[in-house]
């Protein structure tokens, strides 16, 4: 990590100190001030921005080394300005207190821009090291004389709005070669150690994830759940977003949703969010498991950019994305899985999911997450390469492998997909299904034992991961089932296998003769 | 602020309407917003500007849509105010401009029109005059990327169509909810008194406010086919005269109501 440490001033720069608050602004501080744009005629000199380097950031210091409402100011102030100019611009701030921590820091750093927009005549844009302010010949006007008065004014809002933040120090700079010196030896390799930490955060790290409404208006019964893991189905909105949203307006379209307990972590089902899920769903569905594609799916608005689809021929998970207008190997395109799909219903077999699900390390894990998938246009799979493990990478089939289930049963025989022997799911070792192999030598007993114990198993085994035929959109009816009705000859053999069946009422009666016998 | 939505037809010289409300108006106060929120139209050309305009917003939606996985922690709201405010707002020297460019392509633009939508409502309310050349179908406002105009301008010709999409503009901006405080009819390129009959009994029909008739000006005319800025339209010809006479009435209109 990189060190927090108050910055060193070089030798030979003019700096000028404040410690304390100011009575009084010659300027409006009001968030009326917010969005106001000020245009070039308008404005006395211009900070950052395009032509000149600039960045913002806060460290989280101990108490001991920050001094409260404080300012250094290192360089020319306003009034050693000339108008019309632009000058280099970094803001520094120090805070500290109990419940201050360096990951909060990215948090408070981002009301820098609000607080300073609340500032009469200060327009602030962009964040980071794009940053971009201009200072209005208006201020100038009205009295403001220097950025010390900037500072403090941004501090007593940091104070009033943040009341956890103890103790702030600023350290604002115009001085050009030490702006650029702290922006590549402290601002952005903190920056990246920050992006980092956000590739590495998981649902488990956070205690609230946050909802999506924004396309109820489409699909009513929608309610998207944003967690650190998976970001929301349209793809543009991640955990940071809906935190953000969350804090601006709680009330609106995004809003937090506190965890609960986590009662499956491999499917990621919490109690939280099923509850939400109940009250926000007007009650049509109760559970809702993060990281599932069978049991208890994330339900499906419209928005979504890539749908996935089971294969019960293959026993594998293809993909197909918004761009792909031919028809998947199952026969059906992008738009008419889509069609059936989406509308905020929870259809097994089905799920949409954004792109950027596609980077998270809980990818459909409770399935076998990239072992499970057999199939993706080849646009989509270049896109996503990088992330899919590199043992199973050349084994997911593409268009050029093949465009029917017979072409895909064959390239997924001879790449020797885990689907063929049965797949492992790396979460927890578990093998989660049988293969083909049984399959085949069995072939007229495996139909019959599917048929017979699908409806049974599912009570009393939660956890078989294989779908159940009949919960399957009309058209989906695979091969599996049809042999079982049509093809019952006299003499079935039924074999079960580690079943518990609890049969209230079985009624046997003799077939009548022009059903028996199908043909 | 004061909203004035300029809305017809195409071809009936809406575009030039609005540039002319532009350039008297901002003659008044710099704090002046031209929209362009018609994909068919020619506003830049019309103002004579179309050189300064670096990217549309519906430019940097799309920029917006492909570079979003990329973001990590940064503020995504942030990052489009940064954009429109550097490069899809024209600073031309009395008014800005905006140019609002293509619809959306495919896939869900719910967030980034959400983000938009909170964008442009901080962002306009710090002007004192917004004029939108819009098309007939006020595709922004029932969107609610804009959310409201304090007058409508319906610009029409004589023909048939001209004013049978006056009359349904009016009901659309009726059906909006937009709150107008007033919505007029300028008739344009009115070539005979039988016309301008036919135009005064329309707006009583209607319930429209008439608010200028415009003659038929070869020379406007073949400058706005030729797409030169109105600001060399003969400052003798009635066009010009009745136009700034309008700019007039919707400044002291829009004074009036503060």
């Amino acid at each position: 990590m990189v060190e927090r440490k108050r910055i060193g001033i070089p030798e030979g720069v003019k700096v000028k100190e404040s410690v304390g608050e100011e009575a009084e602004f010659p300027f409006d501080i009001s968030p009326m001030y917010e969005g106001e744009r000020i245009r070039k005629g308008d404005m006395f000199v211009e900070l950052g921005g395009p032509t000149q380097p600039g960045f913002e950031l806060v460290m989280a210091l101990p108490v001991d080394q920050v001094e409260d409402m404080k300012v250094t100011l290192i360089g020319p102030d306003l009034d050693e300005m000339e108008e019309g100019k632009a000058y280099p611009y970094a803001m520094i701030y120090y805070i500290a207190g109990e419940m201050v921590e360096t990951d909060l820091e990215p948090v408070i750093e981002r009301r820098n821009h609000d607080f300073q927009n609340y500032i009469e005549g200060y327009m602030h844009l962009n964040q980071r090291y794009d940053i971009w302010i201009r200072i209005g010949k208006n201020a100038i006007k009205k009295g403001l004389k220097s950025l010390i008065q900037i500072a403090k004014a941004t501090m007593m809002l940091y104070k009033n709005e943040l009341p956890f933040i103890e103790k702030i120090e600023a350290v604002y700079i115009t001085d050009k070669d030490l702006v650029e010196k702290l922006l590549n030896e402290l601002a952005m390799p903190i920056f990246e150690e920050r992006d980092a930490r956000v590739e590495a955060l998981s649902d488990e790290d956070v205690d609230e994830f946050y909802s999506c409404t924004l396309c109820q208006s489409f699909a009513p019964t929608n309610v998207c759940i944003v967690s650190p893991d998976r970001p929301s189905l349209c793809g543009a909105i991640t955990w940071f977003d809906g935190r953000a949203a969350a804090k601006v307006d709680p009330e609106g379209p995004n809003r937090a949703v506190p965890k609960g307990e986590c009662v499956d972590p491999i499917g990621g089902e919490y109690t939280g969010v099923n509850e939400f899920a109940k009250q926000e769903s007007g009650g049509e569905y109760e559970r809702i498991k993060l990281h599932s594609f069978f049991e208890y799916p994330h339900t499906s608005c419209g928005c979504f950019e890539v749908i996935g689809f089971y294969m019960p021929e293959v026993d594998g998970i293809g993909w197909v994305h918004r761009g792909y207008a031919e028809p998947a190997p199952n026969g059906l395109t992008f738009s008419t899985m889509a069609g059936q799909t989406g509308g905020g219903k929870q259809v097994v077999g089905f799920l949409g999911i954004g792109i950027a699900y596609f980077r998270s390390k809980k990818f459909i894990q409770a399935d076998g997450g990239w072992y499970r998938v057999v199939w993706m246009p080849k646009e989509l799979k270049e896109r996503v390469a990088k992330y899919i493990p590199d043992d199973i990478r050349d084994k997911i089939a593409t268009e050029e492998d093949a465009k029917t289930l017979d072409e895909l049963k064959e390239f997924l025989k001879k790449v020797d997909h885990p689907v063929v022997k049965g797949v492992v799911r790396p979460v927890d070792g578990q093998k989660i299904t049988n293969g083909w192999v049984e399959e085949e030598e069995e072939a007229e007993e495996a139909v019959e034992e599917v048929a017979a114990e699908a409806p049974a198993a599912q009570p009393a085994q939660p956890a078989a991961m294989q779908p159940m035929p009949m919960q399957m959109p009309g058209f989906q009816l695979s091969a599996l089932q049809i042999p079982a009705s049509s093809a019952a000859p006299a003499g079935v053999k039924l074999i079960i296998k580690d079943a518990k069946i609890t049969i209230d009422k079985v009624i046997v009666r003799k077939a009548e003769k022009e059903k028996k016998g199908g043909k | 602020m004061t909203v004035i939505a300029v809305a017809g037809k195409g071809g009936t010289g809406k575009t030039l309407v609005s540039a002319l409300l532009v350039n008297f108006i901002s003659e008044h106060t710099t704090s002046v917003l031209a929209v362009d929120a018609d994909p068919d139209s020619n506003l830049p050309e019309a103002l004579g500007v179309e050189d300064q305009i670096k990217k549309t917003l519906g430019e940097i939606r799309e920029l917006f849509q492909v570079s979003r996985d990329e973001m990590g922690t940064m503020n995504k709201e942030q990052w489009l105010e940064g954009k429109i405010y550097a490069e899809a707002i024209c600073e031309c020297p009395r008014y800005d401009l905006l140019v609002m460019g293509r619809p959306e392509g495919e896939g869900c633009y719910c967030f980034a029109n959400s983000l938009l939508r909170g964008v442009l409502r901080r962002l306009m309310r710090h002007y004192d005059y917004i004029i939108i050349d819009t098309e007939a179908g006020l595709e922004h406002f029932s969107r609610k990327t804009i959310d409201s105009a304090d007058y409508i301008i319906i610009v029409t010709d004589m023909s048939r169509k001209g004013l049978a999409t006056a009359k349904r503009i009016k009901e659309l901006a009726e059906e909006l909810r937009l709150n107008f405080k007033k919505i007029f009819l300028i008739a344009n390129k009115i070539a005979s008194e039988d016309a301008e009959r036919a135009i005064r009994k329309f707006v009583k029909e209607e319930g429209l406010e008439l608010l200028a008739v415009l003659p038929y000006d070869t020379s406007v005319a073949e400058l706005d086919l030729r797409g030169d800025p109105v600001s060399e339209i003969d400052k003798n010809s009635e066009v010009y005269r009745k136009m700034r006479e309008v700019a007039s009435l919707m400044l002291n209109l829009s004074v009036k109501a503060r």
